[in-house]
């Protein structure tokens, strides 16, 4: 929110599948990855075709300082994202950001538990990266549908410890990441917890961290139009009236968040 | 570049350097996109919605995206006219552009009371009266599509203001000129259109609707022929100036809608698409022209050869 949103032309380096529908694309973006903060996100025009016209927005992965890069890890549910998977290296689209409220973690953190499910797993690495340098405790809970779904597998393993969970057992616990997130915040003392993924699964463990005293963010996701907070599309209800997903947010409070009753 | 082109128009007492502006409701109050370009190189800056009272809008989904457009109920969320006066005037107020206030109401007190309120602001350059959102059970285009309301919303503006009072109207009617006449009768110095086309989308998978609304207002290149067709209709029928927009994405577009009759148009979910899209439109517009020899935008008006 401090600093202003930028709009860059930036080209593909690499796009690869990294997992079951799940895909990375790197691209060089040096304004913006310099200045993005954990938990931004971007919104990306693709150039698709004249039937699509509307950017898509997504969390990013990760950056790589020595490309000026960002990484993006995208799953293919629609036409843009499927269009998205054939891009190649030079292919040319541009970039606003970075864009709104990333993470806010209390200063001096010491222990953090992370929950990520699907691709909300994602915006928390940077977040898991900045901690740990800071000096805090990192342990990091994943979900996903299945072993062949699950995502940042290798990178989450640099951390305190890595908890993942399957719907269908076909890897770590069977279960929901929920499941997981509970036992683990009864064992340990958390002063910090993070979570990204379906709405229903972080309300579930925004309800825990109440129970358990301890802070938690989320990152809330509507559908958005221009991506800048001008269009009022990506309203959410909070406890302080509609905020803007894009820019008020994408990370609320908890405990700020009054959740859809669906 | 330096342009020799007279870029300049007049619409309805409203001076413009150019004949760029942007749809009410895609730009908020300018803020959002002064990150990405210097506001004081449009024409004017047309402000989202205005409504006595605070309105919260509609239930989430607000937006749907639909081929070669996209839908919207947003449902005219703003804080108020006081908030607008405290909040978003002042700044916008210091970004050297001439400002257009889109005025909302329920009712055609409540239409004449934010215009009074808004009198009292010496930096509102402009009223663009909304009698056309598809988006609100009571208002908006409940009034546009009923030449008598029109009317009279219109009237009880014009009795407000001696400023420049543009009435912007809804596609969502059999006959646009005889709305665009019946404002022009009683008093509105210009007049703006078209506002979205009623549409809905539905996710068959769900048998859902995929607005919370379940319809809401087409926007995009989808609705330009409609509302080309429509500047044109209107530019026959009345004697004001048209601020003319529809789908406006290129600066091509920006000419056809001129010379379809509009004086000047607006740049909306271009916008969204491209932050810079109502700069890269007037860039466009100065291209045909040096491209066409034409050396005073004023050319272009009505300028169809049919």
């Amino acid at each position: 929110m401090s600093m202003g949103k930028l709009f860059e032309r930036c080209s593909v380096l690499e796009n690869e599948a990294v997992a079951q529908d799940v895909y990375s694309i790197t691209l060089t973006s040096p304004m913006v990855a310099a200045a993005l903060e954990p938990g931004q996100f971007v919104h990306l025009h693709l150039n698709n075709n004249d039937s699509e016209i509307l950017r898509l927005p997504f969390s990013v992965y990760d950056v790589v300082p020595e490309l000026g890069a960002i990484v993006i890890l995208y799953q293919v549910l629609g036409n843009g994202t499927r269009h998205m998977t054939r891009l190649q290296m030079g292919d040319i689209c541009d970039v606003i950001g970075p864009i709104g409220r990333g993470w806010f973690p209390p200063k001096n953190c010491s222990r953090a538990l992370l929950v990520g499910g699907g691709l909300g797993t994602a915006p928390l690495y940077l977040l898991a990266k900045q901690l740990k340098d800071q000096g805090a405790i990192v342990d990091v809970v994943m979900g996903a549908g299945c072993s062949s779904r699950v995502i940042c597998r290798d990178t989450m393993a640099a951390f305190d410890s890595l908890h993942i969970a399957t719907d269908d057992g076909s890897e770590g616990f069977k279960g929901f990441c929920t499941s997981l997130s509970k036992d683990l915040l009864a064992l340990n003392d958390y002063d910090y917890v993070a979570t990204c993924g379906p709405e229903p699964m972080q309300r579930i463990v925004a309800a825990q961290c109440k129970d358990a005293g301890v802070p938690c963010q989320v990152s809330m996701e509507r559908l958005m139009a221009c991506g800048v907070g001008a269009c009022l599309s990506c309203v959410l209800k909070t406890t302080a009236g509609l905020k803007r997903c894009c820019v008020d947010g994408p990370v609320f409070d908890a405990m700020e968040v009054i959740w859809d009753a669906k | 570049m330096p342009s020799r082109i007279d870029l300049a128009v007049n619409l309805g007492g409203l001076a413009m350097a150019n004949p760029v502006t942007v749809c009410s409701g895609t730009f908020a109050s300018g803020r959002e996109y002064s990150d990405f370009y210097n506001l004081s190189l449009l024409g004017a800056v047309t402000t989202k919605g205005v409504s006595l009272e605070p309105w919260a809008g509609n239930a989430t989904p607000r937006i749907a995206e639909t081929a070669s457009g996209m839908l919207n109920s947003i449902g005219l969320q703003n804080p108020g006219v006081e908030v607008f006066c405290s909040k978003d005037l002042p700044w916008l107020s210091q970004q050297g552009v001439p400002i257009i206030v889109n005025v909302s109401g329920h009712s055609v007190d409540e239409y004449r009371a934010v215009v009074e309120r808004l009198e009292r602001e010496p930096s509102v350059g402009a009223y663009e009266i909304n009698i056309s959102c598809p988006n609100v059970d009571h208002g908006g285009m409940t009034i546009g599509t009923d030449p008598v309301l029109a009317a009279q919303v219109t009237a009880a503006c014009r009795q407000a203001t001696k400023r420049p009072l543009i009435v912007k109207l809804t596609p969502n009617v059999t006959s646009v000129a005889s709305i665009a006449q019946a404002v022009e009768a009683e008093g509105a110095d210009a007049i703006s259109l078209i506002n979205t086309v009623l549409g809905m989308s539905i996710d068959a998978k769900r048998r859902k609707p995929r607005l919370a609304r379940v319809v809401g207002g087409l926007s995009g290149p989808a609705i330009k022929p409609i509302a080309l067709r429509m500047v044109w209709e209107v530019h026959k029928a009345v004697q004001v100036p048209i601020l003319g927009m529809g789908g406006i994405m290129t600066g091509e577009d920006a000419v056809e809608f001129m010379l379809a009759g509009a004086t000047a148009i607006a740049v909306g979910t271009a916008s969204f698409v491209n932050p810079v899209a109502p700069i890269q439109v007037l860039a466009g517009i100065i291209g045909y022209c040096e491209e066409q020899g034409v050396t005073d935008i004023n050319e272009l008006i009505g300028g169809l050869v049919c």
